[in-house]
């Protein structure tokens, strides 16, 4: 496998490590999930750079990989914190709860409910009569206590 | 105790201090004390006006001794204006550089200075008087500090000797009486007269301007007096072989040699009839004397002010200062007696009717003016000093009138419709004596002042229309109007006495009646309102027999103004002044009588008169209509000027809002036009604005891919 061959898979992987996280960055609303695509596409352009410095045969691209690693390790615990103050603000993890920063006079972005199913309606089983009618205790049903 | 430059500095100055001293501290320091730095102010300044007057009359008997005109002092404060070749007449080749410089001078000569003790004399009784009347008001220190000021535009007014400054000051005088007038401004008619009277004043003032502008340009200076080449001042006292720089316009050099100085004709004519449209507005005259009745909404000190001292009296003061300018334009001075005299008779025609005592009182100034600017206009020394003499005489009964009217006014709370109250002689024996006094002055009977200055004028008119006494060139139209004016001016004097007479029985006699507004307390009033009232009482009877006419009029021609050879002297012919006094005396009397005859007692005479008047249907086309409604001029004025001037204002006021606001307002849209745009990207939602930024990136590597590789 020639170095060409080598670099085009490096990029191919790189750039479905990218293309994976921008899809799932802009699709999904939970912010952790939103924040391992973030990374996702961090990872994806350290692995083309990784490529690229071995096609050069230069190990400034690894080595700049290295310092990407390391500040995003920092980056992660810094989200993950301000993910935590959200989640303790508001109780859920979805980035559209966090809508203020908008023009003032624009309507608030609410997720369309789903229309909701009618109830079925339920059919219970109906017994015929049979049997002698009980006696009820109609001294004790209009009994009135004298308190 | 002090010499006359500092007297002259310290007259207006005091006043003013009382002004910025009542301004400052009088609603957080003084309240109701405020009046007490104001009299004392008013109090020193006409005490050093009788001492200015005192060194004024000892310069005229000295006077002999000078190759000067007149007596004069000057006294230089600072340049306020000086402006080198500010004015170039080259038309005929050779260029002419004038520099124009206004210098704060402040003179002193004969006029001046009776003016000035007049002016602090009835000011002064008048606060006092004001201590009384306005008491508990809240804008108490308010009123104090405008009085102040408005006296000190006045002395400052008859001081100054420069055209623009005199501009300056009768502006003073005409905002002062703008805030007096209107110092009850919540009452919309008291905000409403004040606005009438300065706009209408304002139209006057126009007229002035432009006389200004005449002067400069063709006399080169505005200035009175003469200026050295070094710039020193030339009075009467210099040398008469200093160098002349800039001839003044009233000053030494050009009152030495009147008849080449002073220019007649067309341009003559045009600066005395602009003068003359100044002094209209100012003092009350015909075409704009409106806005002096409406004046009576203010407090009734403040009516006295302006009716008898300060504001009223400038117009007259202005013309006989100007009398030199004047005299170079009989026709100006024909128009100046023709105003007056046609004045005292439309306003004493008004007088008669009208059922409101301050109206009354307010029409007769108008009617009294109407005389003054009849003496000023007949160009005569004695005409011009009998003017001067009745303002003089007039300012103590008017200014008495008024504090009495204003004493009934008070006790009627503040009630002055004359049908709603009568027989108030016995609530208030004091103001009805010094009412009569100063009726009687007014009437001019014997020996009360009005007799001496108005019989003064009308001999002088008298004279002015009879060829023999004057010994003037002049067509015999010219005469004969004249004649037509002594005639109007006797009529207006029978009438004097008809609507004061019916004023003064119409409160004072009959049943006592008293409206309900007056409550329990229709009592006399307090004793410093009744003191001015019997201090000026004794001047109406006294000051004109203590003045004395002739005595008056020979001091009075020591003012530059009045000294120059080219002033015809007019006569002293006992005999025809006597006819003239007695003609008057009847006249008067008769006015008198026939009031009491239809005003006094059951008033019988008045109701079969009424009854006639009805039955014959003269009553609603008659005289007495146009006289109620006052010639209809209001509303002439209204429908003329003010409607067609209100219709111009609402189309400029549309195309301000409309045209040209619509216009800027729309250029102010426009951003926010955009901005509403462009707003609904700003959603607030974090994965649109990640859509945006990636699609944003493709854009821009697709541009980048696309672009051809150079």
């Amino acid at each position: 496998m020639d170095e060409v061959q080598l670099l085009e898979r490096f990029l191919m992987v790189g750039a479905l490590l990218f293309g994976i996280g921008l899809v799932g960055f802009l699709s999904r609303r939970n912010m952790i999930v939103m924040f391992l695509a973030a990374e996702m596409m961090l990872q994806g352009i350290s692995v083309s750079l990784v490529g690229w410095g071995r096609f050069h045969n230069d190990w400034g691209g690894q080595i700049l990989v290295i310092f990407i690693l390391a500040v995003a390790a920092c980056e992660a615990a810094i989200a993950l914190a301000l993910v935590l103050m959200l989640f303790h603000r508001s109780g859920k993890l979805d980035v559209a709860v966090w809508q203020s920063i908008r023009e003032s006079n624009q309507p608030k972005f609410v997720d369309q409910q789903l229309p909701e199913e009618p109830a079925a309606v339920e059919h219970w089983p109906v017994l015929p009569q049979s049997g002698v009618e009980p006696e009820l205790p109609v001294e004790e049903m209009i009994h009135r206590s004298h308190v | 105790m002090f010499n006359a430059e500092t007297l002259m500095v310290l007259i207006p100055a005091l006043p003013l201090a009382a002004t910025l001293f009542v301004g400052l501290f009088g609603f957080v320091l003084l309240k109701q004390r405020s009046h007490i730095p104001v009299i004392a102010a008013l109090v020193a300044s006409f005490v050093f006006s009788l001492f200015l007057l005192r060194e004024v009359t000892r310069e005229t008997a000295r006077e002999e001794g000078y190759a000067s005109v007149g007596v004069e002092k000057l006294v230089r404060l600072w340049t306020w204006a000086d402006i080198e070749d500010a004015y170039r007449q080259g038309e005929d080749g050779e260029g002419v550089e004038r520099p124009f410089d206004i210098d704060v001078t402040l003179r002193a000569d004969p006029l001046t200075a009776i003016m000035l003790s007049m002016v602090t004399f009835i000011s002064t009784l008048v606060a006092i008087y004001a201590v009384g009347y306005m008491h508990g008001d809240p804008g108490y220190p308010r009123f104090f500090a405008y009085v102040s000021l408005f006296v000190f535009s006045m002395t400052m007014l008859v001081s100054v000797s420069n055209f623009v400054l005199l501009y300056v000051f009768w502006e003073a005088v005409g905002l002062c009486s703008y805030l007096l007038i209107g110092y009850w401004y919540e009452k919309p008619e008291a905000a409403a007269a004040g606005k009438k009277a300065f706009l209408v004043n304002r139209v006057g003032d126009f007229g002035f301007a432009l006389g200004l502008f005449l002067i400069w340009t063709t006399y080169g200076t505005l200035n009175f007096h003469d200026v050295g080449a070094d710039g020193a001042l030339l009075s009467a006292a210099a040398e008469a072989n200093d160098e002349v720089a800039i001839r003044g316009v009233l000053g030494q050099s050009r009152l030495h040699d009147p008849a080449k100085s002073y220019v007649g004709g067309g341009v003559g004519l045009a600066i005395c009839l602009c003068l003359l449209a100044g002094a209209c507005g100012k003092s009350a005259q015909f075409p704009l004397h409106v806005w002096l009745p409406d004046a009576m909404e203010g407090p009734t000190p403040v009516s006295a002010l302006i009716h008898a001292a300060t504001m009223v009296t400038a117009g007259v003061y202005m013309c006989t200062r100007c009398t030199p300018l004047f005299a170079a334009s009989p026709e100006a001075q024909a128009a100046v007696a023709v105003v007056g005299g046609f004045t005292a008779l439309l306003a004493g025609l008004i007088a008669l009717t009208q059922n409101d005592l301050k109206r009354v009182m307010a029409y007769s100034t108008v009617s009294q003016l109407g005389y003054m600017f009849l003496a000023v206009g007949t160009g005569l020394l004695t005409g011009i000093g009998a003017g001067m003499f009745h303002l003089f005489t007039h300012a103590f009964f008017k200014a008495l009138l008024f504090l009495a009217s204003g004493s009934v006014m008070h006790a009627m709370g503040g009630n002055c419709d004359m049908l709603r109250f009568s027989g108030l002689r016995r609530i208030m024996p004091w103001t009805h004596g010094t009412f009569l006094a100063g009726a009687l002055a007014l009437c001019g009977v014997f020996p009360f002042a009005g007799f001496y200055s108005k019989d003064a004028i009308l001999a002088a008119v008298h004279d002015r229309g009879h060829h023999d006494f004057v010994l003037l060139a002049g067509s015999s139209l010219e005469f004969s109007l004249y004649e037509t004016l002594y005639y109007a001016g006797m009529f207006t004097a029978f009438l004097t006495a008809i609507y004061t007479f019916r004023a003064f029985f119409m409160t004072f006699y009959g049943d006592t009646r008293v409206p309900p507004e007056a409550g329990h307390h229709a009592h006399e009033s307090p004793p410093s309102m009744i003191g001015p009232l019997v201090i000026l009482a004794g001047f109406a009877l006294l000051v004109g027999m203590a003045a004395n006419y002739y005595g008056f009029v020979n001091f009075l021609h020591h003012t530059p103004s009045l000294a120059f050879s080219g002033l015809p002297a007019g006569s002293h012919d006992e005999a025809a002044h006597a006819q003239v006094e007695g003609l008057s005396t009847i006249l008067a009397l008769s006015g008198i009588g026939i009031a009491a005859f239809l005003y006094l007692g059951e008033r019988r005479q008045l109701e079969k008169l009424s009854l006639w008047m009805r039955a014959a249907k003269l009553y609603e086309v008659s005289f007495y209509k146009l006289s109620f409604n006052k010639f209809f001029i209001d509303p002439i004025y209204n429908a003329l000027i003010v409607a067609p001037l209100r219709l111009l204002a609402n189309a400029s006021y549309w195309c301000d809002q409309k045209l040209v606001d619509g216009l800027v307002n729309f250029s102010g849209r426009m951003p926010r036009l955009f901005g509403a745009m462009l707003r609904p990207l700003q959603n607030g939602l974090l994965q649109f604005y990640a859509l945006a930024m990636m699609l944003g990136l493709v854009v821009l590597i697709g541009t980048l891919l696309m672009w051809p590789a150079s």
